[in-house]
């Protein structure tokens, strides 16, 4: 797409050439209803006469005013020569300027990049070409002062698109909560791609193939399609309003609809464009560019084009200052369109004021660091007062309770779950205490069996349906766990401590054994006592222990996986104590740094009564590059071209790559699940479904066994048996059954 | 203040049937001399012009010159409710944004308005220059639809070159090849049955089958159709319609490929 050839530009802007001189003399000009400076002609009768006029026009020197030509038609003929600029002509000056943004921050001055003028809208390929150079970064020092400089020179001339560039570099359309996604996958890619350069889709998947990244597909490929007219070049603004279009389709030929807002921005991109408008639209933008450097950019780029306050005189570094106070108001209130235009009309020193935890809009969950014994635990908080909680099994909620009565319920990634969970909004809606009307609780939603009273496994939560469920279609009933309150009565409670906020929570709920309960928990610093708690907690069918401080540092960090939060799970402790040795049959192309290695395989157990392979999982963790390298390159040799008839796989996992069965490795795993689109031990365990590792990585390449000592389906399953919840749950229903 | 009144309804059904699926959105002009359109296909590789002129309409009345932004899409599901034998006028008060289809039956027995929203399109009027072609060929308009959509089950792209032989149509696809040649043809007993050839220069250029076959479906309009060719320039198809106008469609030529398929 690098070059595309519009054979008929010169041709065309004659015509309009012409069209303009026409408008110059100012006749009745006809009504319109857009702005006012945008057409040359609305006279459906102008084609006509234009058609007797542009022939003596057609080889005139208006070819290089092509572009120009439209902006400057309805201005007098005269003035159109010093406005004009190519495409060409402005890309180079673009990209001469560029470099300037790896200045020091300090060194910098958005006036350097003297090509883009005040009010002018943001060009795409400014953006672009910043991606390019971060891309070309690693060390993140650099990049947040290109990614500050880039955001200066916005907001010094075009401070309205800020909001677009920063969606745009964060690759987000809008907050999380929202729900709203792209929604396109690469099949669709590929089809714009293929009609926007006029080849076919076999074309651009070999190509995708060799270079393993569609972004590159579309810079590399040349079109062979000419274009009636080059479209004008792309705006930030234009990019992001498509991208808000494209995620609001739905219904019938939205994929159409889709494809064809991919297609026009497509055929307009140039330069680098189209690389990073694939890459943006796949939300894998990976440049480098983290959401956390991209709001420390954000910070600093404040404080330098602060025109609105001084920093408080007491703050030592503004910039230091500047980037906790974006980072910390980005984390109560994910919400750029909030957050920017605070930024810019009252000042980043005003922010805290200005932006605030608000009901309706998750923040991330706090999250807890891992640890590894009762001891390291009773180490970190020697001095402490500290709380032990059982850590549920089950579906990180935050529900939000807001005053006219409305619940929303928003998961681990600030997805909006409400739909799912119908059942949870009438408990919390019953279960609060008449004095409470506005809440925001943090919990755990749990599968729970009513009639026994027990806690039932994650996996039986997850065959829940997704979407608009009906009350009386539920056959999976959940309790709710509640362990952290933020938000009450009209109050946030984030900064207060844990002991305040769960004092908050038992005030502000009834119990009710299957419906709500309280997140089980003691106050202890014995180790033993902890000890009998954990694996009291494991029997009761959790996952293990979260330990927090009560009084000191204490406070709810919103998406932080603090110190002050710490988890102890049973995986940690005994994850299954042995390991499988299984046999890779199959496996898919690599893509992005994996391009021409194998990404992932699928890995068999062996079954010796059938004398089959049966898929039990896809492994794509655990390889060094160099041992990825190594396993691609023997695997390569013994690539077949359809899979052996004693190979046992669900059709939905069409892998690209079949292998003969020749290589054993030893992997690891957290857990044994049943599922079903694995097949090992089919039979066993369960009628229909198999059985599949979390989690699994890879340990080591056994050469010392044979495809055929690989692990055998009743070892997988009797690993399986042997974890303890499955122990206390199915176990149990299988007796009564 | 804009009133057009047109007996034949059925032909703005079919004019819209032929320009929904090439463009989404666009704007209709109306001046004094008439209603018309130009728009381009969200690649910019394909444009359409429509004129209907105002001697075609049995009342025209058009105070000022008015740009109308319209979904063609929704345009089309409001003039699908029109009958065929309908007379459908189009009326819009200046500065309003939105425009109104009146369908009456023939009978005056049932009268139905349906007002649709306008919006604000950004496009551009492109000047189209008058060309010397180096070859033009008539054709009926329905053995052109038959020959594009024949080639599509076969290959992506056609090219057609004329040479005094006549016109020819090829295409290659994975399955293998066809070869379409129309000769010049005027002892027909109609004159729409004629294929006539007016050729100045041999000329050959390859096109997406997937836009001719989207021409094609102005085929209703009209018995026949104009192509003309000239090297490096975008291919006109012409569909004239009896005394009121055309739809013009203009597609920019692919350039010849290098093999790359092969490798």
């Amino acid at each position: 797409m690098s070059s595309r050839p519009s054979a008929f530009d010169a041709l065309m802007s004659g015509a309009r050439a012409a069209a303009a001189k026409k408008k110059a003399q100012p006749s009745s000009s006809p009504k319109k209803r857009k702005s006012p400076d945008s057409k040359p002609s609305q006279n459906p009768d102008s084609a006509t006469v234009l058609e007797t006029e542009a022939k003596g026009q057609e080889n005139g020197d208006a070819a290089g005013n092509a572009v120009a030509c439209k902006e400057v038609a309805a201005l007098p003929a005269a003035k159109k020569v010093c406005v004009s600029a190519s495409a060409q002509e402005r890309t180079a000056q673009l990209k001469s300027k560029i470099a300037q943004l790896k200045r020091k921050a300090g060194d910098f001055d958005p006036k350097l990049i003297d090509c883009l003028k005040e009010g002018e809208k943001v060009p795409f390929l400014f953006l672009c070409l910043a991606f390019d150079l971060i891309a070309n970064e690693t060390g993140r020092i650099v990049i947040t002062d290109i990614v500050c400089n880039t955001l200066r020179t916005v907001m010094h001339t075009t401070p309205d698109d800020l909001a677009a560039v920063v969606y745009l570099s964060a690759n987000r359309i809008a907050p999380a909560h929202e729900g709203l996604e792209l929604g396109i996958g690469d099949a669709s890619i590929i089809k714009a791609l293929a009609e926007a350069c006029g080849g076919t889709e076999k074309q651009v998947k070999n190509k995708y193939q060799v270079l393993g990244d569609l972004g590159l597909v579309a810079k590399a490929s040349r079109s062979s399609q000419t274009m009636m007219r080059k479209p004008d070049p792309l705006t930030v603004t234009k990019v992001f309003d498509t991208f808000c279009l494209i995620a609001k389709e739905s219904g019938k030929d939205s994929l159409e609809k889709k494809k064809n807002h991919i297609k026009a921005l497509l055929v307009a991109a140039t330069d680098c464009e189209p690389q990073y408008l694939i890459r943006l639209l796949q939300a894998k933008l990976r440049i480098g560019l983290a959401e956390q450097t991209l709001l420390a950019a954000l910070g600093q780029a404040a404080v330098y084009s602060e025109k609105h306050s001084n920093p408080p005189p007491k703050v030592q570094s503004p910039l230091e200052e500047a980037v906790k106070i974006v980072k910390q108001v980005y984390s109560v209130l994910p919400v750029y369109d909030k957050i920017i235009p605070a930024l810019l009309s009252d000042g980043v020193w005003n922010l805290p004021k200005t932006c605030n935890f608000t009901p309706g809009v998750p923040v991330g969950p706090m999250l807890a660091k891992p640890t590894k014994g009762v001891s390291e635990i009773v180490q970190r908080f020697q001095d402490t007062e500290y709380t032990c909680e059982y850590k549920y099994d089950g579906e990180r909620a935050q529900i939000h309770y807001l005053e006219d009565g409305s619940v929303e319920i928003y998961s681990r990634n600030a997805e909006r779950n409400t739909g799912k969970f119908p059942d949870v909004v009438a408990v919390v809606s019953r279960l609060k205490k008449s004095s409470v009307n506005s809440f925001v609780l943090d919990c755990e939603l749990v599968a729970y069996d009513r009639e026994k009273q027990k806690i039932l496994p994650f996996q039986i939560l997850s065959t829940r349906a997704r979407k608009n469920v009906v009350m009386s279609d539920i056959k999976v009933d959940v309790c709710i766990y509640g362990f952290d309150m933020l938000y009450l009565n009209g109050r946030p409670l984030l900064q207060e401590e844990l002991k305040v906020r769960r004092e908050c929570l038992y005030e502000s709920f009834e119990e009710e054994a299957g419906f709500f309960l309280f997140a089980t928990a003691i106050t202890s610093n014995d180790i033993e006592e902890i000890q009998k708690f954990l694996d009291a907690s494991v029997d009761a069918s959790c996952e293990g222990l979260i330990i927090k401080t009560l009084n000191k540092d204490a406070t709810y960090e919103p998406s932080k996986r603090s110190l002050n939060w710490l988890k102890l799970k049973k995986d940690y402790l005994d994850s299954i104590g042995d390991s499988l040795d299984l046999v890779p049959i199959a496996a898919f192309h690599g893509r992005g740094k994996r391009t021409g290695v194998y990404g992932a395989f699928l890995l068999a157990c062996y079954d010796n009564n059938n004398e089959e392979f049966q898929s039990i999982c896809k492994i794509g963790t655990g390889f060094s590059e160099a041992m990825l390298e190594e396993r691609s390159a023997s695997l390569r040799s013994k690539v077949i071209p359809k899979p052996k008839s004693y190979y046992r796989y669900a059709e939905t996992i069409s892998p690209d790559v079949w292998f003969e069965p020749t290589e054993v490795w030893e992997v690891k795993a957290a857990d044994l699940t049943i599922s079903p689109v694995h097949r090992a031990a089919t039979g066993i365990i369960d009628p229909d479904k198999g059985i599949s590792l979390r989690f699994p990585r890879l340990v080591r390449v056994r050469e010392d066994k044979t495809p055929e000592q690989a692990s055998s389906s009743e070892q997988v399953a009797d690993m399986y048996t042997a974890q303890s919840h499955n122990h206390s749950n199915n176990q149990d229903d299988n007796e009564d059954d | 203040m804009l009133e057009l009144r047109l007996v034949q309804g059925s032909l703005l059904k079919k004019v819209m049937e032929a320009l929904k699926d090439l463009v989404n959105d666009a704007n209709f002009d109306c001046s004094a001399t008439g209603f018309s359109l130009q728009a381009m296909d969200s690649s910019h590789v394909a444009l359409v012009a429509l004129l209907l002129r105002s001697e075609g309409f049995e009342h025209y009345r058009c105070d000022r010159n008015l740009s109308m932004g319209m979904n063609l899409g929704n345009m089309s599901k409001m003039l699908k409710c029109a009958g065929n034998d309908d007379i459908i006028t189009i009326k819009a008060d200046d500065g309003s944004d939105t425009v109104t289809f009146m369908f009456e039956s023939p009978t005056q027995d049932k009268i139905a308005d349906f007002e649709m929203k306008l919006m604000d399109i950004d496009s551009e009027h492109l000047g189209i220059p008058e060309a010397e072609y180096h070859a033009i060929v008539r054709m009926p308009s329905a053995e052109f639809a038959r020959i594009c959509k024949d080639l599509s089950s076969i290959g992506d792209t056609v090219v057609i070159s004329v040479t005094k032989e006549g016109v020819k149509f090829s295409t290659r696809g994975d399955i293998g090849t066809a070869n379409i040649v129309c000769r010049q043809n005027t002892t027909v007993d109609k004159p729409e049955e004629a294929t006539i050839i007016e050729m100045n220069e041999p000329v050959s250029l390859t096109f997406a089958l997937r836009y001719m076959n989207s021409f094609t479906k102005a085929t209703p309009l009209s018995n026949t159709v104009t192509i003309s060719l000239s090297s490096e320039l975008p291919v006109v198809v012409e569909y004239k319609i009896a005394e009121m106008g055309y739809v013009r469609f203009y597609l920019a030529p692919k350039i010849e490929e290098d093999e790359d398929e092969t490798k």
